[in-house]
């Protein structure tokens, strides 16, 4: 489970100081799906990147498992299976390799290893390019192959960075059964995105986020009671309160 | 300690897959540096040698007041020829190294037994000028001195009486370090190679790696920072190293086949190649962790490399030092970076011995550089903003 408390954080810039958060507070629940929906420029992924501990909130709070981020980061760490925004695949390594790499950077030995590759590549559909470097992967691959590198430690919690950012129909099918999968384990998964159909067909909790702030949270039929509007994409203009950013 | 192992695998396998670059890294330096030493040694070797050996055309400025002279110098392998029309100017141009001018009065005052004046014209700004001015100087000096000694004896006096003081040379400088001499900027090319040799995997795995967006999930994971940076430390430093072997082994295959020359008998026995790499290792402590600090600090990959046209310059600075006011070789000096390895790398090549204690010095001074900037470093590693690409 990941609570978060009135998170801030700030940045300065040379226009002065732009606050990046501004006071988003969220639960996301084991065995259920959490969206962060909102457009580009919201604060989607900065919120993510306190939620694994990258950076420290100027105010407030996370919990992840009971834990503190910025207490406990190290353990933190140990329980988050993260898909960052820049996808960060090694090229000149293969599929395999990037995956084992970071499964020894958590600890495990090669038997583990090899096993959870194994399981990992059967959900993702990866065993055409497992063990070909990665340099001239396909986008769908790519983050494929750092899924796969996020969760050979087999966290509790996942947090994905835009999962199906630039990926065609059907991979973007099959990573939406992969993720259901991870839910029915029981695991806590949050992911953002900026695509309205995305959240709406997955997520069982949706956080509208818009200039730093949460404008809305609830189930998609929550949300649509809540902005008196039957169509979501409608609903999302209204609680967002403009159409900036807007895509489907 | 596992990570660090783990990270250092890694980094050294991507290095690898990257042949190319590999080749270029870790040849080039191997296959230049002797040629490039060989190459120039055996050219102001035979350069010298022609300069010497070879008769020297010297344009003489009013050769018919001293026919003797002239035909002295010519037995010295020194042939007269027409001087031009304006000689200072010739001179500048660099048509003529040297210029003999023998004034109008000569005559007069050498039959008077008097000191007769002549000029030699030269610009001693130029390298090249300075072997025929000394022949053309020691020509004279020597016709003098037996003219002289003839006029004292024609009068009945012993010419020894003019020379109340003697003085007599013993050079006692080992050969080896005569030959040492000739490799002033040996220690130079070493120092650079082992400070900067690994630069381009060094700015690559913490700049690039940021540049390219994976370091955001590599700090991701549980593993300590201090130890994923050792890890690529200890990775640049292997890489560092291996080069430096390569180096050092072509110069000793080099300067052993380089038959003549003067490298001959420079010490390239395995044992003084060992002590080379024991001084230069800690040079490649001192660089990989200054660059990794470097890296860590600034915004991409082309800002790290922008450091190192003022990082080539560090290691010149003791040698111009040591060039321009040579100094004894004092215990203070092995624990100034640069200026150590500098002076250990000479002593070794010279086949002096070095101390204990120097070597103590040496090695506390350079290991302790180097973790003081391992220290700055990992503290740059915990900024958020390292981490943060885009």
């Amino acid at each position: 489970m990941i609570e978060v408390q009135d998170l801030h954080k700030a940045f300065k810039a040379r226009t002065g100081l732009v606050r990046a958060v501004d006071g988003v507070s969220f639960t996301a629940r084991d065995g259920l799906i959490t969206g962060l929906l909102g457009p580009n420029g919201a604060g989607k992924t900065t919120t993510l990147r306190m939620l694994y501990t990258l950076m420290r909130p100027d105010r407030g709070r996370v919990g992840i498992d009971g834990r503190d981020a910025v207490k406990e980061a190290a353990a933190v760490r140990r329980s988050l299976g993260v898909l960052p925004d820049a996808r960060g695949v090694y090229k000149r390594l293969s599929a395999r390799e990037n995956i084992t790499y970071f499964g020894r950077l958590h600890g495990l030995d090669d038997r583990t290893i090899r096993e959870r590759t194994a399981r990992l590549v059967t959900a993702l559909g990866m065993e055409d390019f497992i063990d070909r470097q990665a340099e001239g992967f396909s986008q769908g691959q790519r983050t494929k192959t750092a899924i796969a590198r996020a969760l050979v430690h087999d966290p509790k919690n996942v947090i994905l960075d835009e999962p199906t950012n630039g990926l065609d129909v059907m991979t973007t099918r099959g990573l939406r059964d992969f993720l259901l999968a991870l839910k029915a384990q029981g695991r806590c998964v949050i992911l953002s995105s900026h695509i309205m159909q995305e959240v709406a067909l997955l997520c069982d909790h949706i956080v509208i986020i818009a200039r730093g702030k949460v404008m809305a949270q609830g189930s998609a039929d929550e949300l649509r009671l809540l902005s008196g509007e039957q169509n979501l994409e409608d609903a999302f203009v209204r609680l967002i309160g403009s159409e900036e950013g807007l895509s489907a | 300690m596992s990570t660090l192992w783990t990270v250092m695998r890694k980094e050294l396998l991507d290095l690898f897959r990257d042949r190319r670059t590999l080749v270029l890294a870790l040849l080039m330096g191997p296959l230049l540096f002797p040629l490039l030493i060989l190459g120039m040694g055996s050219l102001a070797e035979s350069r010298a040698r022609t300069q010497l050996e070879s008769t020297l055309e010297l344009p003489v400025i009013g050769a018919d007041h001293a026919p003797n002279l002239v035909a002295f110098l010519d037995t010295h392998n020194i042939r007269a020829i027409d001087p031009p029309e304006d000689p200072a100017a010739a001179i500048r141009e660099q048509a003529y190294e040297v210029i003999l001018q023998i004034p109008a009065d000569y005559p007069a005052q050498w039959r008077g037994s008097r000191p007769a004046v002549v000029e030699v014209l030269y610009d001693s700004s130029r390298q090249d000028s300075r072997i025929p001015v000394s022949r053309v100087e020691n020509a004279l000096r020597i016709y003098s001195r037996q003219v002289a000694t003839l006029r004292l004896l024609s009068r009945g006096v012993d010419p020894s009486l003019g020379e109340a003081v003697m003085p007599g040379r013993r050079d006692l400088s080992t050969p080896e370090a005569r030959r040492g001499m000739v490799l002033a900027f040996l220690p130079y090319l070493l120092i650079l190679s082992a400070f900067l040799g690994g630069a381009y995997l060094v700015i690559d795995i913490t700049a690039g790696e940021r540049e390219r967006q994976s370091l955001e999930p590599l700090l991701a994971t549980p593993s300590s920072r201090e130890a994923i940076m050792s890890g690529k430390i200890a990775a640049a430093c292997a890489f560092g190293m291996l080069s430096l072997l390569l180096i050092l082994f072509s110069f000793k295959l080099s300067f052993q086949f380089a038959g003549s020359g003067p490298f001959r008998g420079v010490d390239v026995s395995f044992a003084a190649m060992g002590r080379l790499l024991a001084i230069l290792a800690p040079m490649v402590l001192i660089g990989t962790t200054l660059l990794t600090l470097i890296a860590a600090s600034v915004k991409s990959v082309k800002e790290a490399q922008s450091y190192m046209s003022v990082l080539m310059l560090l290691p010149i600075i003791p040698t111009v030092i040591l060039l321009v006011s040579p100094v004894k070789s004092e215990l203070w000096m092995f624990a100034v970076p640069f200026l150590a390895q500098n002076q250990a790398i000479l002593m070794v090549l010279r086949a002096e011995t070095i101390a204990p204690l120097q070597w103590l010095v040496y090695a506390g001074a350079g290991c302790g550089l180097g973790l003081v900037l391992w220290l700055i470093a990992a503290r740059l590693y915990h900024r958020e903003k390292l981490a943060i690409s885009a």
